[in-house]
C-alpha cells in the first residue's frame, strides 16, 4: 500500500504585509481608488477578513467580511458609519454583527451614540434567538449608558479620547502621512471591549509590486493593550486598502461579500450532510 | 454553610515542617484513596452553586495575571476573578498538550486512559464527560461554547453539552470574541430559573502558535521602533543545561526560534514574549465580557465559577516555546475557583499540589453528586473553602504520545522518558527554574529510587486505552 503522503507545509517566517497576502494569494490586486475619493465625503469600503495560520500552502481562509460605509453632513457635523460584519464558525454557523455609530468628527471618528446588533445564524440559516443582542449606547461624559434587548441597562465607565475599531477604519483615512504626532487613545473593540493605551504613528511609505505596477503604500501603526499591533496600508489616494494584525488581514476587495455567501453556504450544506449520514 | 458565611481561615503551618511530616504519606497517598467514599459521607450536607461556569483558556502561562505578580500585563478581569476566590500556584496539567489535557480536565481519567495520548483522538467512549455525567445525574442543564479540540477544534456535536458556539480553527483573536458575544447574549437572554453549567473555551493566547510561524526569521531590527526599551526582559533560567532528555532537546530544535535561516537574537526573544502578552491582555478583555455579564444579571452569588488552563506556554524560559515539555512553564497552570461567600476570597494556595485531574471530581462535588468511577484527581473543596489537608497530593503528567511521564512530589519534580536513559530531578523549593538536575549526582540516588516508585504505583492503577502507544516503557512493567 502506498504510504499516505504528509501535506508540505511551509513556514510563512515573517510578519503579513500587503506584499507577503500577493505571495500566499490572499490578494491579486487591490481595487483602483477612484481620483476623485475623498476619505471626507461618502464612501463604502467592504473588507474580506483572511486568516493565516502560518504556512503558505495550508490553512489559510477566507472567514468573513467587513463592510464600512461612511456617510457624513456638513464639515463638524456628526459622521454616521454604519457597519455589517460576518464572520464563518465552524459547522456552518454565521455571526453577524450590524452596527449604525453616530461619531465626532474628530480625528479619530470618536464614538458617541450607536445601535448594535449581534446575531447568530444556525446551519439551516434559522437565527438563534437566545444568541442574539440588540443594544443602544449613548455616551455621556466618561459614562457609556447602554440599554439591551429584553430591558437590560448597563453602565460602562470609560476615559479620555475614545474610539472604535471600526472608526479608526474611517479615521485612519484623514490622517496626514507625518511622522508626527503619534495619537493616544482608549480603544472600544467592537463597541464593547474597552483597550487601553493605544498608540498609532505612520511608519512611513512602502514600495510594493501590485498587479504587475510599482506602488507605494502608507503604512499607520497601532500598538497597544491587549492587541498585537495593526498595520494599516493605504494607497496614494488616502484609501484604505488593507489592514494587517498578526494573523489576520482586511483586504479590499469588493466582491468578499459574495465570496463570503458562496462560502458559508458550502460549509452549511456539508454540515447538514454529515448530520444525515449520522442519522442514516 | 450560610451563604455569606466566612469561610474557615486556614491555619498557618510552615511548608518546610508540613513536607517533613508529610513526606511518608506522599507515597502512600500517590496510591490513592478511594474518592467515592469521601463524597458519600458529605454530599447532602453542602451547599450547591445554582450554577456553575467552567472557563478553559489555551496555552496559558502561570505567571500571566497581574494581581499574581505579573507587571508585564493589564489584566483587570483576571484580577477581579482572582481575588475574588482562590488561586493555585502548584497546579500542572494532565498533559502539556491540547487534547490530552482535555480529556484530563473533562473525564478526571489520565489521557492515556483516555486514549488521548496525542492531538486529535477521539475520547474513550466508555469513560464519561463532565457533560454527559452532569445531565444524567444533576439538574443542571449543561452548555459549552469555544474550543472541544477532542477531537475536532471546533464543533456543534459535543456529547452530553449543548453547544452554543463553535468558532474556527487556529484564529483565536476571532473566534474568541464572538464566543464571548455567544455567552454574552446567552446568559442575558436565558431564564435565571433553570441552573445551569457552561463550559466558556476560549482559544487565546493560543494565537502565540501563529505569531512564532509569522514571526519564525530573525528581523533585521526592530518591526517597532517605539518599543525599544519597553520589550519584555528575558527570563532568569532562559539558558538550559545540556544534559536533558532527547525529547526535549529535539523539541527545542524542531521549534521556531531554531529553525529559521538564524537563530533568534535576544531582542526578538523579548519581542516574542512582549507579544505573548499581548494575546493574554486579549484574553483578559474576553473574559472579562462573560464575567461581566455573570454580574450584571445577577448570576455571580449563586454560580461557581472555576478557571484553568489545557497547558502552559514556554515563553522562552529554557529558550523553549510553546508546549509538550515538563519545565513548569508548559505544565504549570492558572487554576482559580471563585463562589462568593462560599469560598475563601483573594486566597493564593501555595502549599497544595493539584491537577488538570482533579477539576472534574471538584465540580462533582460542587454540583452534589458522586463522580464517575476510578477518578484520578481528588476533590479541592476542603481547600477551596480554606481547609488545608492532611494530604499531600502527588502529581503524575504524561506527555509525548505516551513517552514521557513527571512526577512532581512536594519539594522535588522527576523526569523520565521511555528508551532514554537521562532522567532529570529538580529541586523545586531551592531550583524553582529548574536549571539543575540532580538525577546525575549519587547524592539523591534514594530520592530517585522512591520517586521511580511512586511512579510505578501509579501507572499500576491505570487502566490504560487499547489505542495508546508505548506501554513498553519501563513504568509499566511492574
Amino acid at each position: 500500500m502506498a504510504k499516505k503522503q504528509t501535506p508540505k507545509r511551509t513556514i510563512v517566517g515573517s510578519p503579513l504585509t500587503p506584499s507577503l497576502l500577493k505571495e500566499l494569494s490572499a490578494v491579486d490586486e487591490f481595487p483602483e481608488t477612484p481620483k476623485d475619493f475623498d476619505p471626507q465625503a461618502y464612501w463604502v469600503n467592504m473588507y474580506r477578513i483572511w486568516t493565516c495560520h502560518g504556512f503558505r500552502e495550508s490553512g489559510n481562509q477566507n472567514v468573513g467580511f467587513l463592510r464600512i460605509e461612511r456617510t457624513a453632513g456638513k464639515a463638524n457635523q456628526p459622521i454616521i458609519l454604519k457597519v455589517r460584519q460576518e464572520v464563518i464558525q465552524t459547522d456552518g454557523l454565521l455571526h453577524t454583527l450590524d452596527a449604525k455609530i453616530k461619531c465626532l468628527n474628530n480625528q479619530l471618528a470618536s464614538p458617541v451614540q450607536w445601535h448594535l446588533r449581534s446575531n447568530f445564524l444556525d446551519p439551516n440559516r434559522q437565527n438563534i434567538h437566545d444568541l442574539g443582542t440588540d443594544e443602544i449606547a449613548v455616551i455621556d461624559g466618561n459614562i457609556i449608558n447602554i440599554r439591551a434587548r429584553g430591558g437590560h441597562k448597563f453602565r460602562r465607565e470609560v476615559r479620555g479620547l475614545l474610539t472604535s475599531d471600526w472608526c479608526l477604519f474611517e479615521a485612519v483615512q484623514r490622517l496626514k502621512f507625518d511622522k508626527e504626532p503619534s495619537l493616544n487613545f482608549d480603544m472600544l473593540e467592537g463597541l464593547g471591549l474597552l483597550k487601553q493605551g493605544q498608540c498609532l504613528s505612520y511608519s512611513g511609505a512602502y514600495p510594493m509590486k501590485m498587479g504587475g505596477k510599482n506602488v507605494s503604500l502608507h503604512r499607520f501603526d497601532q500598538l497597544g493593550d491587549g492587541i498585537l499591533p495593526y498595520e494599516y496600508w493605504l494607497d496614494n489616494n488616502l484609501r484604505l486598502v488593507a489592514v494587517t494584525s498578526m494573523n489576520k488581514a482586511y483586504i479590499l476587495d469588493g466582491q468578499a461579500e459574495k465570496t463570503i455567501k458562496q462560502r458559508i453556504e458550502q460549509l452549511r450544506k456539508s454540515y447538514r450532510k454529515t448530520k444525515s449520514s449520522v442519522r442514516k | 454553610m450560610n451563604k455569606h458565611a466566612k469561610p474557615k481561615q486556614a491555619s498557618h503551618i510552615n511548608r518546610r515542617e508540613f513536607i517533613k511530616l508529610s513526606t511518608s504519606s506522599v507515597a502512600v497517598l500517590a496510591g490513592g484513596i478511594p474518592t467515592g467514599n469521601v463524597f458519600a459521607s458529605r454530599k447532602s450536607r453542602q451547599p450547591k452553586p445554582k450554577n456553575i461556569v467552567l472557563i478553559i483558556t489555551d496555552q496559558q502561562h502561570i505567571d500571566t495575571i497581574a494581581a499574581g505578580g505579573c507587571r508585564h500585563v493589564r489584566t483587570p478581569s483576571l484580577d477581579k476573578l482572582k481575588k475574588s476566590g482562590v488561586s493555585f500556584t502548584q497546579s500542572y496539567t494532565a498533559n502539556p498538550l491540547c487534547s490530552p489535557a482535555r480529556s484530563a480536565v473533562f473525564t478526571g481519567r489520565t489521557s492515556s486512559e483516555c486514549g488521548v495520548h496525542i492531538n486529535g483522538r477521539p475520547m474513550r467512549s466508555d469513560i464519561p464527560n463532565m457533560g454527559q455525567w452532569f445531565s444524567q445525574h444533576t439538574n443542571y442543564e449543561t452548555f459549552y461554547a469555544g474550543k472541544w479540540h477532542l477531537p475536532r477544534t471546533y464543533t456543534l456535536d459535543i456529547p452530553g453539552f449543548k453547544v452554543i458556539n463553535t468558532g474556527i480553527g487556529g484564529f483565536g483573536y476571532l473566534c474568541d470574541t464572538v464566543m464571548s458575544r455567544a455567552c454574552e447574549s446567552f446568559l442575558r437572554n436565558r431564564s435565571k430559573s433553570k441552573p445551569f453549567l457552561l463550559v466558556a473555551s476560549f482559544m487565546q493566547p493560543h494565537d502565540i502558535c501563529e505569531w512564532l510561524r509569522l514571526n519564525m526569521e530573525n528581523p533585521d531590527g526592530l518591526r517597532y521602533p517605539q518599543l525599544a526599551g519597553r520589550l519584555t526582559e528575558l527570563p532568569s533560567n532562559f539558558n538550559f543545561d545540556n544534559n536533558e532528555p532527547k525529547d526535549v532537546k529535539n523539541r527545542r530544535l524542531r521549534n521556531d526560534p531554531f529553525r529559521g535561516k538564524s537563530k533568534w537574537n535576544k531582542e526578538h526573544w523579548r519581542y516574542y514574549r512582549w507579544s505573548y502578552y499581548r494575546n493574554i491582555e486579549h484574553l483578559d478583555a474576553e473574559v472579562g465580557r462573560v464575567l461581566q455579564v455573570l454580574e450584571d444579571s445577577g448570576y455571580i452569588d449563586d454560580t461557581l465559577i472555576a478557571f484553568i488552563s489545557d497547558h502552559g506556554e514556554g515563553m522562552g524560559h529554557h529558550q523553549m516555546v510553546r508546549k509538550s515539555s515538563f519545565y513548569d512553564e508548559a505544565s504549570r497552570v492558572p487554576l482559580l475557583f471563585s463562589w462568593p461567600g462560599h469560598i475563601s476570597e483573594n486566597k493564593t494556595e501555595a502549599f497544595h499540589l493539584v491537577s488538570g485531574l482533579d477539576l472534574m471530581p471538584t465540580l462533582c462535588d460542587y454540583a452534589g453528586i458522586k463522580p464517575p468511577k476510578n477518578m484520578r484527581g481528588r476533590s479541592l473543596r476542603q481547600i477551596l473553602e480554606g481547609n488545608v489537608l492532611s494530604w499531600a497530593h502527588t502529581v503524575v503528567t504524561e506527555v509525548s504520545s505516551n513517552t514521557g511521564r513527571m512526577v512532581r512530589t512536594q519539594r522535588y519534580k522527576y523526569i523520565t522518558y521511555k528508551d532514554d536513559p537521562v532522567e532529570q530531578l529538580f529541586d523545586m523549593i531551592d531550583d524553582p527554574g529548574e536549571t539543575k538536575n540532580l538525577a546525575t549526582g549519587s547524592n539523591y540516588a534514594s530520592t530517585l529510587t522512591e520517586h521511580r516508585r511512586i511512579l510505578k504505583d501509579w501507572e499500576a492503577r491505570l487502566d490504560v486505552a487499547p489505542n495508546v502507544p508505548n506501554t513498553d516503557a519501563w513504568w509499566y512493567k511492574v
